[in-house]
């Protein structure tokens, strides 16, 4: 049993290695096919008024002129010792760059993330309960709007009603300047765009909790379960939640990297100094090393996300735990 | 004794395009330790006039006419929650899909001890699986340790059919309605799963409505035998009388 466990283990680690290498290979292809070039990011409108022997000078020593494997070798290599390169636009290492703004953007998306996914399932079991009554009706025309408002707009909406007209919240950035340390002051900054992210994204997962359910609600087993003497409510709780949940944590398991990297409206419209604003210029501006680490970033949260809710939804579905794992006839008995 | 008495049901579904009449003006009643088959074709009202004895119908259906007396007392206006007290407890049903109507994300046994606890909330968890194992064995159900761990899609159409006749009896009920609950088996498994029934008769005394549209399940298995068709009940009598009438009506024809 415990040699099976650690089996399990190496192989979904392997599984996952393999997976981001395989990633970093597509990333760095597809960035270096991109048209465009990346002295702009170094060296801005410069550029034009360089020769062409400087030019060249300049990307033998960034070392954009050899072939793209040794470039990706040499990268491989450097990202093994954990040196990710320069960042072309704001020339210093890679993960200061990061590092100086990925904590605002896991408060904001991680803050949201979890506010979704708490409210999406409250909302939707809400829904399922009341199905065609009144208030699923009002929720369902509500959620439908607010879900196809564009999030720039709402952004602005929400700006010029509680910034500008109320003056009731501030308005941009993720602190006041000097009140760096100051939880009040960043909470206050954190409630518009936090807003704008999770009235963004709710009514799409709420719906799918609500439809799912919706289905489970009609199969079979609800009627025995009602046979047995429980009330509705313990049905849709003990056995259709059951049913619904596995799916409901892959799809928010998906959604997790999504909500998180998918800040960057929000971020702008906000000025925000998070790191969906920086994923952007650096896949405009060909940053290379930078657009590497910031889609790996996200691409193994994405991956790493998905293996996690297989796993829980194993734990959950027994049907999902039989197939496809090296010694995984265990669960019989 | 009449266990069940229904006099004059009417149940209809009230949809957008119209009033469909389900059951009809259908009266009878059920004696104690009694196995009542209700035949006919498919499609004729049989199971709706077992749901809406339970009260298991959607929405759209409504009761119409008639009175419905369980135990000598009048349930027809009961409440949801006055009918979820009887539901298990009093009569408790058994479907046509046991691999459907078990829920496939939990444990038979979990499923089997859930009914129990409902109807038993004092005992301890202990009490409880042992209670639940008296059950399995109860319905024939081999190695209940083992096979309480076991999910639905882990075992047959026969043993689905059991755990869920388990289910059913977890509270000692005086009715039960099997609603084709042999359908969608296959020959032997239905010949056993009717022996089954006859000795848990004998064993418990409770008496069985055994919804078919097989007259073979019904000769085999039933003391009286209603006919329905079209909603309608156009005869009730002992099995022989019954059969004896079904040979006679088609020689005339």
């Amino acid at each position: 049993m415990r040699k099976l466990y650690i089996d399990r283990m190496l192989y979904n680690v392997g599984k996952f290695v393999l997976r981001v290498f395989a990633l970093s290979v597509l990333v760095f292809t597809i960035s270096r096919l991109a048209p465009g070039d990346p002295l702009y990011a170094y060296y801005g409108e410069r550029v034009e008024k360089m020769s062409v022997a400087q030019q060249e000078q300049a990307r033998e020593r960034l070392g954009l002129n050899e072939p793209l494997f040794t470039q990706y070798a040499r990268w491989m290599q450097g990202a093994c010792r954990g040196d990710f390169g320069i960042s072309y636009q704001y020339k210093t290492d890679v993960k200061e760059v990061i590092a100086a703004r990925i904590g605002n953007t896991l408060i904001l998306g991680g803050l949201g993330f979890l506010l979704i996914f708490v409210l999406a399932l409250w909302l939707g079991l809400f829904c399922a309960w009341r199905e065609d009554r009144a208030a699923d009706r009002i929720i369902c025309k509500i959620g439908t709007v607010t879900s196809c408002v564009p999030e720039f707009w709402l952004s602005l909406l929400l700006l010029l009603v509680f910034a500008v007209w109320l003056d009731w919240l501030p308005g941009s950035g993720a602190y006041s300047v000097g009140k760096e340390g100051d939880a009040a002051d960043r909470a206050a900054h954190l409630v518009l765009p936090l807003a704008v992210v999770v009235l963004g994204h709710l009514w799409y997962y709420a719906f799918q909790v609500r439809n799912r359910l919706l289905e489970e609600v009609r199969a079979d087993y609800v009627l025995l379960a009602r046979m047995k003497g429980l009330r509705g409510k313990q049905v849709l709780y003990r056995h259709c939640l059951r049913g619904a949940l596995p799916s409901y944590l892959s799809m928010m398991a998906v959604a997790l990297p999504h909500i998180l990297g998918g800040t960057y409206v929000v971020e702008t419209v906000f000025s925000y100094p998070g790191i969906g604003t920086l994923a952007y210029e650096s896949a405009r501006y060909q940053d290379y090393n930078l657009l590497m680490v910031v889609s790996l970033l996200t691409g193994t949260a994405v991956i790493f996300c998905n293996m996690l809710a297989g796993m829980i939804s194993g734990r959950i579905d027994p049907r999902m735990r039989i197939h496809g794992l090296p010694g995984g006839g265990e669960v019989r008995g | 004794m009449d266990v069940l008495k229904v006099e004059n049901l009417s149940v209809s579904f009230y949809r957008p395009e119209g009033e469909i009449e389900a059951v009809k003006n259908v009266s009878f009643s059920l004696r104690e330790g009694e196995i009542l088959a209700v035949m006919g074709e498919t499609g004729c009202g049989k199971s709706v006039l077992c749901k809406s004895i339970l009260k298991l119908l959607p929405d759209i259906a409504r009761i119409k006419t008639g009175h419905i007396y369980a135990g000598g007392e009048e349930i027809t206006d009961y409440s949801e929650e006055q009918m979820r007290k009887l539901r298990g407890s009093f009569f408790s049903m058994v479907f046509q899909n046991p691999m459907t109507a078990l829920n496939p994300c939990m444990s038979v046994g979990a499923q089997i001890v859930e009914a129990v606890r409902l109807h038993q909330p004092g005992l301890s968890r202990r009490e409880r699986r042992q209670r639940a194992a008296e059950l399995m064995h109860l319905v024939g159900l081999d190695h209940p340790g083992e096979r309480a761990r076991q999910y639905p899609f882990q075992i047959s159409g026969g043993m689905a059919q059991r755990c869920v006749i388990a289910i059913a009896l977890a509270a000692q009920p005086s009715v039960l309605f099997a609603d084709e609950a042999t359908t969608a088996l296959d020959v032997t498994v239905q010949a056993q799963i009717l022996d089954l029934f006859l000795e848990l008769r004998k064993k418990t005394g409770m008496s069985i409505v055994l919804v078919t549209h097989n007259p073979g399940v019904a000769a085999r298995t039933a003391d009286r035998v209603a006919l329905m068709k079209d909603g309608e009940l156009t005869g009730v009598g002992d099995v022989e009388e019954i059969f004896e009438e079904i040979i006679h009506r088609q020689n005339v024809i």
